[in-house]
């Protein structure tokens, strides 16, 4: 066994602390990942996690609610230990101060890379070396560390926003015993074993285009689609009026279309006649109107279709969306979406957003070992 | 004369890419977010001088020289 799941939702962050470290127990962890609910104190839940493993890397966020194996949880942590036999070698970077519009942090944390590893990230394998990146999901930042990141490197950075259990107040990432915020963490991976990363959004494509003609890039906002208000333009493309518009977002966004794979765009909300979305639309950027899909049958058919490929799959790190999550309790399909994953070691959070070459939304994005 | 946008296009991925298919597949994925689809332009497209200067800004960006 190379990593051992546990995952804790006893009453203090001491109580669930030391449950964890019964359950990792004496299980040689080269690194111990975490993804812990909002509810418990930053600083105690970086520390006390740092203090339970002790010499070794352990890092991760807060959460809009929590995967493990089989399960969602909310109010709990998760970890997962992995020992040298799945990760040979880590090096953590945390760019601070995220929101101020530069990407020097970036720079910074690449060259530190070279530093630890002994070698340009630019030539670096692309089949031996596999990053992560958590990052604060209220910065706004995603698209400027992921562009920059996209820029200094050919290697997968995948990952997530972390969350706050939906108080939209503060959110942190975690490394070195200390909580961030205002911060992304970069974690560079050399895993011993094949990797991959599956992408799926349960959504379809329908013939529907929606050019962003007019947009203000920072504030996420798209002002007028197709030459026309924003949200007149896609209740037209929806098919209901634009009083009802709102109510489709979920099952209707839109996406950036790659070949037949969608890049999702999650509209959040109006304001006046503009729509704020959960990440920026480039201006002149042609959409598609997307469609809600079966999400249980589709995630199992795309985990089925990766297991097929990579020959097994023994661990999975999920990231998947809030707004997933949402829809899946609305539909009261919480236990049947874990069950899913019953059957292989999983951690994962429901994120304020994805990171996959971009910013996406909408999305299971996953990093899988096999 | 047409096609310039797609020359730099080309060759921004072929110096990425180093011959990878899978290296050249992600920096086309990389340019559409950035605003730039590669299967809009062919040789018969006019040089639109605001596309040329964002794909050198962009290639700079990269690391490249085109």
């Amino acid at each position: 066994m190379n990593v051992i799941t546990a995952y804790s939702n006893q009453e203090n962050l001491d109580e669930i602390t030391q449950d964890l470290k019964q359950q990792i127990g004496e299980f040689d962890a080269k690194m111990v990942l975490f993804f812990a609910s909002s509810t418990f104190d930053p600083d105690q839940t970086a520390a006390q996690m740092q203090t339970a493993f002790q010499n070794i890397p352990v890092f991760g966020c807060t959460t809009a609610g929590e995967i493990v194996t089989g399960k969602m949880l909310k109010n709990s942590i998760v970890a997962m230990a992995f020992n040298a036999n799945i990760i040979e070698d880590i090096d953590i970077q945390i760019v601070e101060n995220i929101s101020n519009g530069e990407t020097e942090g970036v720079d910074h944390a690449f060259a530190k890379f070279k530093q630890h590893f002994n070698q340009e990230v630019l030539t670096m394998d692309i089949n031996q070396y596999v990053g992560i990146i958590l990052i604060d999901g209220l910065s706004g930042a995603e698209e400027r560390i992921m562009d920059r990141v996209g820029d200094l490197t050919n290697l997968l950075f995948v990952g997530g926003s972390a969350g706050d259990d939906l108080k939209f107040e503060k959110t942190y990432v975690y490394a070195n015993g200390k909580a961030y915020s205002d911060a992304a963490l970069l974690a560079l991976m050399k895993p011993k074993v094949k990797f991959d990363i599956l992408k799926t959004q349960s959504f379809c494509e329908l013939d529907k285009k929606l050019i962003a003609t007019k947009v203000n890039e920072s504030e996420r906002t798209i002002i007028e689609f197709n030459n026309k208000p924003a949200t007149v333009a896609y209740a037209e493309a929806v098919g209901c009026s634009v009083e009802d518009a709102a109510n489709n977002f979920m099952l209707n966004p839109v996406g950036l279309m790659v070949g037949d794979e969608p890049y999702v765009r999650s509209p959040q909300q109006i304001q006046d006649q503009n729509i704020v979305f959960y990440c920026n639309v480039l201006e002149d950027t042609e959409l598609s109107l997307l469609k809600a899909q079966d999400m249980i049958a589709d995630t199992k058919q795309a985990l089925e279709n990766k297991q097929k490929e990579m020959g097994s799959i023994s661990v999975i790190i999920n990231f998947h969306c809030i707004l997933r999550t949402l829809e899946l309790e609305a539909k009261n399909l919480m236990e049947d979406y874990g069950q899913i994953f019953a059957d292989i070691p999983t951690i994962g959070l429901s994120t304020y957003g994805e990171s996959y070459i971009g910013h996406i939304n909408q999305t299971a994005t996953m990093l899988v070992f096999n | 004369m047409p096609g310039k946008i797609k020359d730099m296009i080309d060759t921004i991925i072929e110096q990425r890419a180093q011959g990878s298919h899978i290296i050249a597949s992600t920096i086309k994925i990389k340019l559409i977010l950035k605003g730039i689809n590669p299967d809009k332009y062919t040789s018969e497209s006019p040089d639109n001088i605001n596309v040329i200067n964002k794909l050198d800004k962009l290639a700079e960006e990269l690391g490249l020289k085109l």
